[in-house]
């Protein structure tokens, strides 16, 4: 369902951030991408999630090439992707569940249908009895498992996390990556990025690995090798 | 449709109440750019009255040569009330002259005595004209110094109200024309830093519009809630500048009343109080909403 087809990027004036990278992910599959720090993991997701072009290929998702989406389409091809970040990007003036909320009434989904799904979905995240807190004051496990939530209430084909445990200690860094895996299982394509070598090795899953910009190992139960 | 401006709505609402003190600092500047255009108003006004009072103040006084008898007194009344230009002819006799000197010098005695001590009436009778316009004047001199009057007419007293009265109306006009021009910059300047304000507020919001984006939101969705704030700041800087302009020309119109020739800022402000808060609303709204606008415009380009 996504598909890298020759991928560069290069940003102004001369860096080169991704080198001729090809690859596909399947529907249902559990992906991992590992690489150092400045390897390009964050560029790969920025350019599928076309928030940067990429300099030459093709990206397609579910049988459509990206780069032809039209601007005012694009709300809703972000809406299909559920992401996760390393600073979780909350809405500081909502709280948790309004931040949870707020992805199905950009769908919009009705009333009804918000009172009844954030609730079960700061269930599965196990933050029933936070829900009327703000992200301030909330411990970075918290704000991830949120930020998890609210990337699962849009009903994502995909979610995408960018180095999600990246602020974490091993304990939540655990939790949520057990939380990424229980979502896999219920039938969602995941895509992880990290430079996590204990989860890598622990998740015994396809692992792509990224080195200067380039793909140099794409591997079923992949380990973390550098 | 409904449910996107009911959501666009709360989604304001509580951006503007929890985003705490970036809206406090634009709600402030814009009580003060409207306090500031609101009194550029008042003063307008104020400045209008001081100027019907001075007309109202101008008029010729011709005094009549003392054998000159009342029906001749009252045929070049009749004839000068005849003119297109003239509002009003009063005729002061002898008797009202010399009553009215009686009356203003009524503290004093010596001036009343030697008034006795002459025996006869050494006043003259005179003819107070109003013109309709100020600038008429010229005409009806014409006339009081026409030939045919020159036998009865003893003084005309214009000459040096004139030149009093120029001077005065000269120098408002320039206090009005210099105080709207310096109104006019301070009201431009209020506008420019309600602006930007606004502009700091929102690039402060900036990271949270690029959370939006990601998540998928619509740039309406992510508009919506900024001009429904623009709106609440608006308002609320409406509804308390009209209250401190209130109660500031509550306390300060007995104290400036006599400064204004009369004019009661406080009276005028409230007969004119719906009207005004009116234009403070609409252009409280206005600049909040639009300086939104302008302000979040390049963070929505995708
Ligand atoms: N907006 C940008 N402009 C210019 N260069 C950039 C930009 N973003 C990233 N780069 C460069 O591209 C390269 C890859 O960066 P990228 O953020 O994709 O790495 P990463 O694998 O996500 O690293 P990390 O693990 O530190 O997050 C780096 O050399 C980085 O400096
Ligand atoms: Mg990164």
């Amino acid at each position: 369902m996504i598909l890298f087809e020759n991928i560069s990027k290069i940003y102004k004036p001369d860096t080169v951030a991704l080198k001729n990278v090809s690859f596909q992910i399947n529907p249902n599959e559990f992906v991992s991408i590992v690489g150092k720090s400045g390897a390009g993991k964050t560029t790969l997701i920025k350019l599928l999630l076309r928030e940067e072009p990429p300099t030459t290929g093709r990206i397609v998702y579910a049988g459509k090439n990206i780069a032809e989406i039209k601007n005012k389409d694009l709300p809703l091809f972000r809406q299909k992707i559920g992401c996760v970040f390393q600073d979780y990007r909350l809405l500081p003036h909502k709280t948790v569940f309004e931040n949870v909320a707020y992805a199905m009434e950009l769908m919009g989904a009705t009333d009804d249908e918000i009172l009844s799904d954030v609730p079960r979905l700061l269930e599965i995240v196990g933050l029933e009895d936070r829900a009327k807190h703000f992200p301030l004051g909330l411990s970075g496990g918290e704000k991830q498992r949120t930020a998890i939530a609210r990337a699962l209430a849009v009903r994502p084909e995909v979610i995408i996390a960018d180095e999600p445990t990246g602020n974490l200690d091993p304990y939540h860094t655990r939790d949520i990556i057990k939380l990424l895996e229980k979502i896999y299982e219920l039938g969602t394509t995941v895509i992880l990025s990290t430079h996590d070598k204990v989860i890598i090795n622990s998740l015994g899953r396809r692992v792509i690995t990224l080195d200067n910009g380039e793909i140099i190992r794409d591997e079923e139960k992949g380990r973390f090798i550098l | 449709m409904f449910t996107f401006l009911r959501r666009v709505i709360r989604f304001g609402w509580h951006n503007f109440w929890r985003a705490g003190g970036l809206n406090i600092a634009t709600v402030f500047v814009l009580i003060v750019t409207l306090t500031l255009i609101t009194c550029l108003f008042i003063s307008e006004g104020a400045v209008n009255h001081i100027m019907d009072q001075i007309k109202e103040k101008i008029d010729i006084s011709v005094y009549m040569t003392p054998d000159t008898s009342d029906e001749e007194i009252e045929l070049i009344k009749n004839k000068l009330v005849a003119m297109p230009e003239v509002q009003e002819v009063k005729i002061v006799s002898k008797e009202d002259a010399m009553n009215q000197f009686r009356e203003k010098h009524q503290n004093d005695p010596v001036l009343l005595e030697s008034l006795d001590i002459v025996g006869t009436n050494p006043f003259y009778a005179s003819l107070d004209i109003k013109a309709k316009n100020p600038e008429q004047y010229a005409a009806i001199l014409e006339v009081i110094n026409s030939d045919s009057l020159k036998d009865v007419v003893y003084k005309v007293d214009y000459v040096e109200k004139k030149t009093v009265i120029e001077k005065l109306s000269g120098f408002i006009t320039n206090v009005n024309t210099g105080g709207l021009a310096l109104a006019l910059a301070l009201g431009v300047v209020a506008v420019l830093v309600a602006f930007n304000t606004i502009r700091v507020a929102i690039y402060d919001a900036s990271k949270e519009i690029s959370i939006m984006r990601l998540v998928g939101a619509s740039n309406s969705f992510i508009r919506g809630p900024f001009i429904v704030q623009g709106i609440i700041s608006g308002a609320i800087a409406a509804l308390a500048s009209f209250i401190i302009l209130l109660l500031m020309t509550y306390f300060l119109a007995p104290k400036i009343e006599s400064l204004t020739s009369g004019f009661n800022v406080f009276s005028w402000f409230i007969s004119r109080a719906f009207g005004l808060f009116f234009l403070q609303l609409v252009s409280g709204i206005a600049l909040g909403v639009i300086s939104s606008l302008i302000a979040i415009r390049k963070y929505l380009t995708a």
